[in-house]
């Protein structure tokens, strides 16, 4: 049969790229990161919102708090955590760097670094989840 | 699915097949071109060895730019190494940690991409407006500038500004876009975020994958394909002949 050559050069490309593109496949299954649930009804802003915008309101909060003094509590890291890392059944508590931590499992996901959490806590803040005292003091 | 997404996966399938079949029959048009006489620049290096490290300077370097013109040489320069850093930045979407290509992962969260990615996008703006500013102030450049000079820096101007505002203004749900990547790579599609600024920067980036090979962007894969620098300096210890001049001899020799 005759075909042009450019046709015979797009059937074999294709079907190389197609060949080439079958592995891709296997990476089907879970395309978006399994997000732990939070402790409470909904967040303090609505959640379409927050999943762009939670950068904007915890650096502003910081703002506020450290260089003007003013301390609430409605953008504030701490009750992030509070919420949304509360510890599991067994007591267990997700450190960040893990996907079951509830900042992890986005961010990892999506290669961003978190840098709260060289100074801040992971872990709601609950003398129960505290390492004993240990030796003499 | 809404609208919006089927229509993006499907301008972007139709991107894709027409920027690789594009490139490979624009790449294999130049590995037939005849190059009948040897003609490395000199001084050329006389090994095959030497030529591939020549090769590398000029990739890697811009290594004849620079000799022959700085203020070209440093924007342009500075636009593609910042286009490599964005590159290595938007893997992150293609690659689900946990996925089969996970054992890529350290080519996106490594130290000089989380660091310097994002902020590639001002020396990327930077050196296009550098090259934008050439095209208009110097006059040699103004007058062999062809429309589609302007509008490649206009277009890529406007990927890289759409961009930038994402990351550092406006931002968008990345995880969800994340999804909408991996859902188009592994055919299980996914809606993406329905924002202004994905949207424009999404068809902007289709449309330099459609145009890229017919376009002057093809200097990419052509770089490699120039005679006076991809030829080795032996025209004494090596005769140069091509293909159909090997067929002319061999017709004289069967002859005689």
């Amino acid at each position: 049969m005759y075909l042009p050559r450019y046709i015979k050069q797009l059937v074999g490309i294709l079907g190389v790229s197609l060949l080439l593109a079958l592995p891709l496949t296997s990476q089907a299954g879970d395309l978006l990161p399994s997000i732990p649930k939070g402790k409470g009804d909904k967040c303090v802003e609505p959640t379409a919102d927050m999943r762009i915008n939670h950068m904007e309101y915890i650096l502003h909060q910081r703002d506020d708090t450290m260089r003007r003094g003013i301390r609430t509590s409605k953008h504030s890291l701490k009750e992030c955590i509070e919420c949304h890392n509360a510890p599991a059944k067994d007591g267990k508590v997700a450190r960040v760097g893990n996907k079951e931590h509830f900042c992890s499992s986005c961010h990892i996901y999506s290669a961003v670094k978190v840098d709260c959490f060289e100074c801040h806590t992971d872990k709601p803040e609950n003398a129960q989840y505290r390492h004993a005292v240990k030796g003499n003091h | 699915m809404t609208v919006l997404s089927i229509f993006f996966a499907l301008l972007f399938y139709a991107a894709t097949a027409i920027f690789v079949i594009g490139l490979a029959r624009k790449i294999m048009q130049y590995a037939r071109t005849p190059a009948p006489l040897k003609i490395p620049t000199t001084p050329a290096p006389v090994t095959q060895t030497g030529v591939v490290l020549r090769m590398a300077r000029e990739v890697v370097l811009f290594a004849s730019l620079f000799k022959s013109n700085k203020w070209t040489w440093l924007f342009g320069w500075m636009f593609h190494l910042a286009l490599l850093l964005a590159f290595f930045r938007h893997l992150r979407y293609t690659i689900h940690p946990d996925g089969v290509f996970g054992f890529m992962w350290p080519l996106i969260n490594n130290p000089i991409v989380l660091a310097f990615g994002q902020y590639a996008a001002f020396a990327m703006l930077l050196g296009l407006i550098g090259l934008f500013g050439r095209r208009i102030f110097v006059d040699r450049v103004r007058y062999i500038s062809a429309p589609s000079d302007y509008l490649m820096l206009i277009l890529l101007f406007a990927i890289a500004g759409t961009g930038t505002l994402m990351s550092f203004v406006e931002h968008t749900d990345i995880v969800q876009l994340k999804a909408f990547v991996l859902g188009l790579i592994t055919f299980n599609w996914q809606n993406m975020p329905a924002d202004a600024l994905v949207i424009l920067h999404l068809g902007l980036v289709a449309f330099l994958m459609i145009i890229f090979p017919i376009s002057k962007l093809l200097h990419a894969p052509g770089l490699f394909f120039s005679p006076t620098r991809n030829q080795v300096d032996n025209p004494r210890e090596k005769r140069h002949i091509s293909a159909w001049g090997q067929a002319i001899d061999d017709a004289e020799a069967n002859k005689a």
